[in-house]
């Protein structure tokens, strides 16, 4: 399950019932949701779909193999219950009704909830190509991308975008974003944030992570972010949510008629024009066609990939490969050897930016840029706030064709080192504690460290020094048997020195782990 | 090696075979009519597509005397292309399109009357065959599958009784499913048991199956058939207490419970005969059996006289 479907699961259990009974009234939203399920969540919606009797909660379980069967069926019925489609009653698993109804409709095709999308009944006279929509796609959703890394290609994204970066918190107007962007209006940061220079907007350490997530992350990302905002600009959720599933079951390169949206939908249309993600030819055009970032939304696939699934899609794909070569390869440039070289044969300035983030360049050339991973690169990347793990996935995603002939892809030597840079920036580690010191005599220091470790509180220990660190929990009891050792020393020793012992100097020292 | 390899997120191949056959689907003992049986039948593919953006389908009519490909059309338009049928915002759009051109070829099989039957294939469809179409799909859809993660298997929803002229090919394709590990999946719904099929969802490890009520098919497919093989991992699914292993001899294609087996090429025979008829291997002994001068007389006379080829071969259709 890749990351998108776990981000727009984790925003759809927040919804309420009502909600859900709403979305599941367009079978096109039934069938998006149905496809996010893990495979035996599925299963077990296709095995209840047409048994018109609730199902007992014992004689589900008989349809599963012990063990792994059983959890993986725990599992799939979390999701289901917290999506609603599924309640379980007086021991009976019941499906949602306005879900079953619906999810049959989508099988079937009947009903009459025009929910996949009205194409136009009469040819555009100004019809364009998959290709082209492709172009448009990667060159919308790019130039969103080189505004965030700051390069100067391309004209800047509308306010609508950049209100929506200031908002997720990926780009910040210079001041501190989420204190800033709530409590201001969303328009005027958006024109803040337009009247300033190209340079002042400044890429968050969210917005890094974000660069390095695969394409159809970044977009769910985006629209869900969207979703939040939607609540805000009062437009209604489940018009909007509907409208991005049907978008997802709709074809790519085909024409749909707008005329059947809602007002919040047409206006939604607008807003998704300036992500790439559909194309109209003009304002308020009576027709619309999905980009493939649109028809891809739920599916899951890599977006500009194509899928070899048939003949339309590989020609597709060809025309889409010959349009990133035209920009830029996105996918497959990355040569890396176990010296910690890296060639990547990219000339787009926002790969370059990227690769900036964690590699040393050193040499540019017209095709390609060359450079050394570091250990002051990867630390570099890791005070950004990305992570060891989102690098070797990036490298691993974009890895060029010679090196996806190894397994591993990535070399491990490289891989593992990078993992090494980022454990070593996390040997420290603040523990609260007590320090017990100046102990008067080796035997008190001693048995009180015995004691302790006895406990398993001790934290840190020196000998020599007479030094021991105990953890909160355990200074209770630490504390009242050294006490007591004072105490009883006092009355024992008159000729002996009297044993003067600090404690109870509370701070935070730092262990070494 | 299945349970290892399966991952969640492959995307599954599921070939189904449809039969056809009028002399079944129209006896007035058939429990559902051909276009009821139909809808069911378009509800499962459906609910195989939705499954995943990434699954697919093809579809394979049995005729009797012919098979042919229903979806993908072959040399038809380019499935999914934008000069495909027109548009209904009721309806998904890949859906719509499978569906159509189900029914369409169907409807298209059925109004053709094939001139040239011959008289052996009366009565059943040529399983066979479409087996091997679909099988040489698949392999098709593997070579060109760059990742390498498709997960095929076949379906075949069968009426007629066995023919037993179809063995030989029948075997050829349940072996070679076997060998690139495609699951043939058999639902019979009505009828006797079909003895080659059930063997050949045994060997692949498929499923067979017999609905006891035929109206309920769609909650049969939906319940035994749509499960992937990720899930089929782990669930219980219906399994077969018992396989009716006969065969059917080379010589005549009679199903027999005890035959002559040749020992080089192992074909096997309802009756001895002193020459293997497939590998020419001469038999210089009489069977041991107490009339034995008796039979011997009876093979000198009925001595097979069309040799098959029964190279392990798919035959081509």
């Amino acid at each position: 399950m890749s990351k998108f479907q776990t981000s727009i699961h984790e925003y759809l259990e927040t919804l309420p019932l009502q909600t859900f009974n709403r979305l599941y009234q367009k079978p096109a939203t039934c069938l998006a949701i149905f496809r996010l399920l893990p495979p035996l969540g599925k299963q077990i919606i296709m095995s209840s779909l047409y048994v018109d009797t609730p199902i007992p909660v014992t004689d589900m379980k008989l349809w599963f193999k012990e063990s792994a069967g059983l959890m993986k069926q725990k599992e799939a019925m979390q999701r289901l219950k917290a999506l609603h489609i599924f309640s379980e009653e007086r021991g009976n698993y019941a499906m949602n009704a306005t879900f079953l109804e619906q999810f049959r409709n989508a099988l079937t095709g009947g009903g009459n909830s025009q929910s996949f999308g009205l194409a136009t009944s009469t040819p555009d006279k100004h019809h364009v190509d998959i290709a082209f929509l492709d172009d448009y796609a990667t060159k919308q959703w790019e130039a969103i991308l080189h505004f965030m890394v700051g390069t100067t290609e391309g004209r800047p994204p509308c306010k609508g975008v950049l209100n929506l970066l200031g908002r997720s918190g990926l780009m910040t107007g210079g001041s501190d974003v989420s204190s800033h962007a709530d409590s201001m209006d969303a328009r005027d940061f958006a024109s803040q944030m337009a009247r300033q220079d190209f340079g002042v907007p400044k890429i968050t350490h969210k917005g890094f992570q974000f660069l390095l997530q695969d394409i159809n992350t970044q977009v769910w990302a985006f629209l869900l972010q969207y979703l939040n905002m939607a609540e805000s600009l009062n437009m209604d959720l489940v018009e909007v949510l509907t409208f991005f599933f049907q978008l997802g079951s709709l074809e790519l390169g085909n024409d749909y008629s707008s005329e059947t949206l809602t007002p919040t939908q047409t206006h939604l249309l607008e807003d998704l024009k300036a992500y790439g993600i559909v194309y109209q030819r003009k304002r308020g055009s009576r027709r619309f066609y999905p980009t493939r970032l649109a028809t891809t939304l739920t599916s899951g696939t890599p977006v500009m990939l194509g899928s070899h699934t048939n003949a339309t899609k590989l020609a597709a794909a060809a025309a889409v490969r010959k349009g990133e070569e035209e920009e830029g390869d996105d996918h497959g440039f990355i040569i890396l050897e176990t010296n910690y070289r890296l060639y990547a044969y990219t000339d787009s300035p926002l790969q370059i930016a990227v690769l900036n983030l964690f590699v040393h360049l050193r040499d540019r050339f017209p095709n390609m840029v060359t450079g050394v991973i570091t250990r002051d690169s990867i630390r570099r990347a890791l005070t950004k706030g990305i992570t060891a793990e989102q690098i070797i996935t990036y490298l691993t995603a974009h890895a060029h064709a010679q090196m996806r002939k190894h397994t591993p892809v990535l070399p491990l030597t490289v891989v593992d080192q990078i993992r090494l840079w980022e454990i070593e920036k996390n040997r420290l580690r603040p523990v609260q504690s007590w320090l017990y010191s100046d102990f008067g005599r080796q035997q008190d220091f001693e048995s009180t460290l015995e004691y302790a470790s006895e406990l398993g509180v001790v934290l840190w220990s020196n000998q020599k020094r007479r030094l021991i660190c105990i953890t909160t929990e355990g200074h209770q009891a630490v504390g009242s048997y050294v006490r007591k050792l004072i105490i009883r020393q006092k009355e024992q020793a008159q000729q002996a020195q009297q044993a003067r012992q600090q404690h109870q100097q509370q701070h935070v020292p730092s262990i070494a782990s | 090696m299945k349970d290892s390899t399966i991952n969640e997120d492959d995307p599954n191949l599921l070939v189904i075979v449809i039969d056809i056959n009028p002399f079944e689907w129209e006896h007035p003992s058939a429990p559902l009519s051909l276009n009821e049986a139909l809808q069911h039948i378009l509800a499962f593919m459906n609910a195989h597509l939705a499954g995943r953006h990434d699954n697919r389908l093809a579809v394979i009519a049995s005729h009797v005397g012919a098979s042919k490909f229903l979806y993908p059309e072959l040399n038809g338009p380019i499935p999914g292309g934008r000069v495909g049928t027109k548009k209904d915002a009721n309806a998904y759009q890949v859906f719509k399109v499978v569906n159509d051109a189900v029914q369409s070829g169907i409807a298209k099989l059925l109004q053709d009357p094939r001139p040239a039957l011959e008289e052996r294939d009366v009565g059943s469809s040529k399983i066979a065959a479409s087996l091997s179409l679909g099988l040489c799909y698949i392999n098709q859809a593997l070579k060109s599958d760059g990742m390498g993660h498709v997960r095929p298997r076949i379906l075949v929803l069968t009426v007629s009784p066995d023919s037993s002229s179809d063995y030989i090919p029948i075997m050829n394709c349940i072996f070679s499913a076997q060998k690139a590990n495609i699951p043939i999946d058999v639902c019979k719904i009505w009828g006797k048991d079909a003895v080659f099929l059930q063997q050949a969802a045994h060997i692949t490890e498929g499923i067979y199956m017999k609905p006891s009520d035929p109206r309920g098919l769609l909650q049969i497919l939906m319940f035994s058939f749509l499960p992937d093989m990720y899930s089929r991992n782990y669930l219980y699914l219906p399994g077969q207490d018992q396989v009716d292993f006969r065969a059917a001899c080379f010589c005549h294609k009679k199903i027999v419970d005890i035959g002559y087996v040749c020992s080089v090429c192992l074909s096997i025979f309802c009756s001895f005969s002193p020459v293997c008829s497939t590998c020419r291997t001469k038999f210089a002994f009489q069977p041991l059996l107490p009339s034995a001068r008796r039979l011997g007389a009876k093979a000198g006379a009925s001595n097979p006289g069309s040799p098959r080829p029964s190279t392990p071969l798919p035959t081509p259709s």
